[in-house]
């Protein structure tokens, strides 16, 4: 199948609708997340997209792959002000989530690393796993008394790691192609970067049975309350209109997503390649390791 | 010409200027907006560094000492419960007009109005004004002292009992970006150190500990001071505090990372002393206007150049003592007070 | 921060209206019963929400500027509304949002290049709101107009005695632009609103701490042992206060507060059983609307009922249409 017949029949069995009650509702949509399928599809149209694209932020992205990792701290929206000097002072460490689970972590090795200016260490950062413990949280930011963002820090030099291909060398860091199609996924799909069957009983568990349960009637229970799913609507789980979709995906692309997009699906092929397996095995194999 | 000087602050910085100049023979009127003379000091439990063994265990005894001197020259005229209000011409013609309406004449101005704890009330995560037991270093002091609340036994503020676990925070509203205070204040380290090396003296097994970024007790003496408290007992762990919390008794937890060895360090404590930094005393925006002299952009008062003229004020004839410049340890205002008793007194038997 | 009293621009979440979707159609309801004019997307195809790209921003599978854009085509859709104030129904939002805000007043020269991007991608300008603010800082501000319609209030029936409640404030609203939202130790946005709604505060050791989401860590099953430990850190914490209930504004928080409890009690034994409620959710609930039908307490794996008891709101439990858990639970002390 063509890239142009794949695309139609995705989108084809993506607006079937079904009436509910007065409601439109789309009964496919539920068939098509999280497939092979809306991957192999994503794959092709994400790659079409950036072909077609003039952006500005792609074509810097694009170069700024090849470039060194003392050259992104310097030139990157938002690393380039997010140090001002770290006296290592510890404040951030204290209250940190991460540093206080995994043992071994503590944020001001990074800081350490990137005040280094060290190429060499910038890129042990980016290949270890450490890099990935962080949550975003943020805890660190009011605190630190030299105004620094590490919060920030981090988040770019994620970025980087994946533009460079680096986070193939941790077991976090793989996880990040599973990550490019669960949240791009929806988002380029269904304009939410978590649809409410994501949070289904297979992969949580740990949220007990009652919770598994009420995904079992999941719709019902969304329907009852106001939401809906997998229908026009405001709320929970709405299906987008496709003239909204595309403008979401136009903002996406202008902004240079597609480059780093683009650099994970190449990387993940030949990592997948090189372990002997499929693409969809793969995708199967990151998110459940780590 | 007037040949008196007006000095502005009667802490120990003002009262050892007006002493200075005394023995020099030029007389002086010196104001002090409270009621008392010797400005924060004699609130002190303990002097320090204890170097030559001569440091005084009660602020108020060295304070007195200082007091003695100033009225025995009697070319001081003291004026308590008075600051000032505005003042007029240029040296050496100045017209001083104090807040009880009366005016005087000088030929030249020492400023020597001090410092100003800094509150810790804006800086939520650490309690204080929520948590009785967070108390200021200020506050940790007065109760050191014997005739403080608690007749200088370390208590619990939440309910009286004894304290065997303090903890010191150090660099509190100092050196701290965020909030518009980048500057080191100088004295928190060497105060922090001879407050918890005191509570191990009186009581060998208490447990105190220093949480702090650096240790900067640089003057002379002042690092034999911290030799003498590690051998006491105290214990320094070089992570910054990011906050206080209560737990169910009202004791105070720490969370700290003891950076040194990237191990975190979990503290609870009886009573938390936050080493507050300083400020300038509360009146210096008032009294730049008033003396027409420039602050610098951590508000304490500019000198004219800062290495030849430490003492001159941005503008002729005004003089600048002690902590009104940067904070500084009681010696330092000392030797402050008398240069610029020196420098004012040249500058009337020159004019 | 200025909060608006009407003419709000809702942005609507992801998570929050996939995991509790009650919470969230709640939010649209509350601004009803105020008489407030609110709008959550424009009329034609190409003017919907969409999501803010928080989670894929802080899964590091977008952009900064992909997300200014995004960000842009939805301040641009509520001006075109004719609204300036936006309120977010996510905590993530907020400070996206927020972060959006901050980059224009810093960075040189960002919001010409933005416009010129979101031109090209959509046709639409970049026209920055006069207020961001989220959902929970309009119901804090009508706490008190809430509070005299509720039948109900935070206070146990049969005793007269305050609930306990703990406020979980979410990071994102609180730590990442502080000063905005009247600082990250004590903002007053949820213990308001426990106050004027006649229950007790509850401050504990580790209040402040995260909820333990993580975005990648609790979204990425293998890293979710991350999550859990924290959910455990804090209630483990906030035990000995005997808390009635969490009450929480981010919709991250707000599930993994209330779902994690499950993991905890099959792995550690002990059963916290402490609810925990979005600021809509309860406002739902003591204001006597249907907990099921529009509340939605099913959604809860924690059981909300215990609650409802306390607080003397009848229920109907066969509405609920999940079977009960049959496992005994032992009760901490």
């Amino acid at each position: 199948m063509n890239r142009d017949d794949l695309i139609k029949a995705y989108e084809d069995l993506r607006d079937e609708t079904a009436p509910q009650g007065d409601a439109t509702w789309y009964p496919n949509i539920r068939r098509l997340f999280g497939t092979p399928f809306e991957r192999e599809k994503d794959r092709l149209e994400t790659r079409q997209a950036m072909e077609e694209c003039e952006a500005e932020m792609q074509a810097w992205y694009e170069k700024a792959r090849t470039e060194s990792c003392t050259w992104w701290l310097e030139n990157h929206l938002v690393a380039r002000h997010a140090l001002k000097g770290c006296i290592s002072c510890g404040v951030c460490t204290a209250e940190c989530p991460a540093a206080q689970y995994y043992t071994d972590y503590n944020p001001r090795v990074i800081t350490d690393a990137v005040v280094s200016g060290s190429e060499e260490r910038l890129v042990e950062l980016l290949k270890s796993e450490m890099l990935w413990y962080c949550g975003q949280c943020g805890s660190c930011k009011p605190k630190c008394p030299q105004e620094n963002n590490l919060m920030g820090l981090i988040s770019s030099l994620r970025f980087l790691a994946q533009l460079k291909g680096y986070h193939l060398a941790s077991a976090r860091g793989r996880q990040q192609y599973a990550a490019r199609h669960l949240w791009g996924g929806n988002l380029w799909n269904r304009a939410l970067s978590f649809y409410f069957r994501n949070a289904g009983a297979e992969t949580h568990p740990d949220f007990g049975p009652r919770h598994a349960q009420y995904q079992s009637q999941v719709d019902e229970q969304m329907r009852r309350v106001g939401a809906s799913p997998d229908a026009e609507g405001l709320f929970g789980g709405r299906k987008t209109a496709p003239e909204t979709v595309e403008e979401l995906r136009r903002c996406i692309a202008w902004g240079g997503t597609l480059a780093l997009w683009n650099q994970l699906e190449a990387q993940a092929a030949e990592n997948a390649r090189a372990m002997g397996l499929s693409i969809d095995e793969y995708y199967d194999r990151v998110r459940s390791e780590g | 010409m007037a040949k008196q000087v007006c000095v502005i602050g009667g802490g120990v910085t003002g009262m050892q200027a007006a002493t200075v100049l005394g023995g020099l023979g030029v007389p002086s009127v010196l104001v002090e907006k409270s009621g008392e003379l010797g400005g924060r000091v004699p609130r002190l439990s303990r002097t320090f560094p204890f170097f030559n063994d001569d440091g005084f265990n009660d602020g108020r005894d060295f304070t007195a000492a200082l007091e003695r001197d100033l009225r025995a020259n009697r070319l001081a005229e003291i004026r308590l419960n008075t600051s000032v209000r505005e003042m007029t011409g240029d040296s050496p013609n100045f017209r001083v007009r104090f807040s009880d309406g009366s005016v005087a004449e000088a030929g030249a101005v020492v400023v020597a109005t001090g410092f100003e704890p800094f509150d810790p009330t804006s800086l939520q995560e650490y309690g204080y004004g929520v948590y009785p037991n967070v108390i200021t270093a200020s506050e940790l002091e007065w109760m050191l002292n014997p005739r403080g609340p608690s007749g200088g036994a370390l208590v619990r503020p939440s309910d009286g009992k004894k304290a065997e676990r303090l903890g010191i925070v150090f660099c509190v509203g100092s050196r701290n970006r965020r909030i518009g205070a980048p500057f080191c204040s100088r004295i928190c380290c060497s105060y922090s150190t001879k407050q918890a090396s005191t509570v191990k003296e009186r009581n060998p097994k208490a447990f105190v500990a220093c949480f702090y970024m650096d240790v900067r007790t640089y003057d002379r003496g002042f690092e034999e001071m911290y030799s003498l408290a590690l051998d006491r007992g105290v214990k320094y762990i070089r992570g910054r505090v990011s906050m206080c919390k209560q737990l169910p008794d009202g004791s105070i937890a720490i969370r700290a990372e003891n950076t040194l060895i990237n191990k975190p360090f979990w503290g609870e404590f009886d009573v938390v002393s936050l080493s507050t930094g300083m400020r300038p005393c509360r009146d210096a925006d008032y009294l730049a206007n008033v003396l027409g002299i420039s602050r610098g952009p951590d508000g304490f008062f500019l000198c004219r150049e800062w290495f030849r003229h430490p003492h001159d004020a941005s503008r002729d004839g005004i003089f600048l003592a002690g902590c009104a410049t940067g904070m500084k340890p009681i010696r330092n205002c000392m030797i402050d007070g008398a240069a610029v008793a020196a420098r004012a007194a040249a500058l009337l038997r020159d004019a | 921060m200025t909060i608006p009293d009407n003419d709000l621009f809702l942005t609507p979440s992801c998570i929050l209206g996939a995991l509790n979707p009650g919470t969230e159609v709640l939010i649209g309801r509350i601004y009803d019963l105020l008489g407030l004019r609110w709008r959550a997307g424009g009329e034609d195809p190409r003017s919907q929400c969409t999501c803010c790209t928080g989670i894929s921003s802080h899964g590091d599978v977008i952009s900064m500027e992909s997300t200014l854009l995004v960000v842009a085509r939805l301040w641009s859709i509520a001006a075109d509304l004719g609204f300036e104030n936006i309120t977010t129904a996510c905590v993530t939002s907020f400070a996206i949002h927020m972060e959006c805000l901050e980059m224009y007043e810093h960075e040189p020269g960002l919001a010409a290049r933005v416009d010129g991007w979101l031109r090209q991608a959509c046709g639409r300008g970049l026209r920055i709101p006069k207020h961001v603010v989220h959902a929970s800082d309009i119901v804090h501000r009508y706490r008190q107009a809430l509070a005299g319609r509720f039948r109900y209030s935070l206070v146990e029936q049969a005793t007269g005695r305050p609930l306990r409640v703990v406020d979980h404030v979410g990071c994102h609203y609180a730590k990442v632009f502080p000063a905005k939202v009247g600082g990250a130790e004590w903002c007053d946005v949820l213990t308001g609103m426990i106050r004027a709604w006649g229950g007790e505060t509850v401050d504990y050791p580790e209040r402040r701490h995260c909820c333990g989401m993580g975005f990648r860590q609790s979204m990425i099953r293998p890293n979710r042992g991350y999550t859990m430990a924290c959910v455990l850190k804090k209630l483990e914490s906030m035990a000995p206060w005997k808390p009635d209930a969490i009450l929480t504004n981010c919709p991250g928080c707000n599930v993994f507060l209330d779902k994690e409890q499950w993991a905890i009690r099959d792995l550690t034994g002990v059963d916290y059983g402490i609810p925990s409620l979005s600021h809509s959710e309860l406002a739902g609930l003591l204001l006597g609307w249907d907990p099921y039908d529009v509340v939605g307490i099913q959604a809860h794996t924690t059981p909300v009922e215990p609650l409802l008891d306390k607080i003397g709101i009848p229920y109907d439990r066969s509405k609920e249409r999940i079977a009960e858990e049959r496992a005994e639970l032992v009760q901490i002390a």
